[in-house]
């Protein structure tokens, strides 16, 4: 059930929202994917971790490569149903708040 | 079933009722909150016909890769300003829920808002729905009939 929490603790990153967006485009090895980063293959590969424990990559299982590819809508995954969710409606009511916040300031209410 | 899968969020608004409503059906409104963080729903790929048996549809594009997640649905009951439920097409997958938003009038510009989702995974709740449309389609025939014979344009 953490997972879902994992799955956006991921996503809150822009280098790991810059490694799936890469990813978007076709599987990549590490030094690939270290390279248009000024990061350490050790520090790409901890990135690759949370990527991986929230399902949002897979890695292959050659030891010396392991390429990861992006897998597609991990919130489709049943069991987190409810977690995703709620998560999706809980962020979506807090634009909310904030858009009826700024209509009743602009007076336009 | 293990679990239900349904749940209820219940939230307070600084805003009156109307308008949260219209923040719910409106494009315009829903351009500007729909989705979570780091989503955007373009105001083009919206659409709402609000009405019983209407449609209605939102493309959520994930900021981060582009990545789009159509969501849409059809209205099942439209009560404005107190209560809206309707089908929702989960992003990413097929599966479709029932989401019922109720807003009550706390005063002084307030709204409570209850919030409730419920996935489809058994036939029984399948038949719900099923019954819940046939209620549907009966009050949107009598809304037609209402409007004919007071030969009503809307307001």
């Amino acid at each position: 059930m953490e997972k879902l929490d994992a799955v956006f603790a991921a996503l809150a990153d822009p280098t790991r929202r810059a490694i799936l967006a890469r990813l978007a485009d076709g599987e990549a090895t590490v030094t690939e994917l270290a390279e248009p980063f000024a990061m350490s293959l050790p520090a790409v590969s901890k990135h690759l971790k949370v990527l991986e424990r929230a399902g949002l990559i897979s890695r292959g299982r050659n030891a010396q490569q392991r390429p990861c590819r992006l897998v597609a809508a991990p919130l489709a995954d049943v069991a987190e149903w409810v977690l995703a969710y709620r998560r999706f409606w809980e962020e979506s009511f807090d634009r909310l708040d904030e858009h009826l916040r700024e209509m009743q300031e602009g007076g336009r209410a | 079933m293990s679990t239900t899968r349904e749940f209820t969020i219940t939230r307070e608004f600084a805003a009156p009722r109307e308008l949260v409503f219209r923040a719910w059906t409106d494009p315009r409104h829903l351009t500007r909150w729909y989705g979570p963080r780091g989503c955007s729903t373009p105001l083009e790929s919206i659409s709402a016909d609000v009405r019983p048996g209407g449609a209605w549809r939102a493309t959520m594009i994930l900021d981060a890769t582009g990545q789009e997640f159509p969501t849409g649905g059809f209205y099942l009951e439209v009560r404005p300003p107190e209560r809206l439920v309707f089908t929702w097409r989960e992003p990413g997958g097929d599966a479709e829920s029932v989401i019922t938003v109720e807003l009550a009038d706390l005063g002084d510009g307030r709204t409570a808002m209850t919030f409730h989702q419920s996935g489809f995974t058994t036939q029984e709740t399948w038949e719900n729905v099923q019954d819940g449309w046939e209620s549907a389609l009966e009050r949107l025939s009598e809304h037609l009939a209402g409007h004919t014979t007071e030969e009503g344009t809307g307001s």
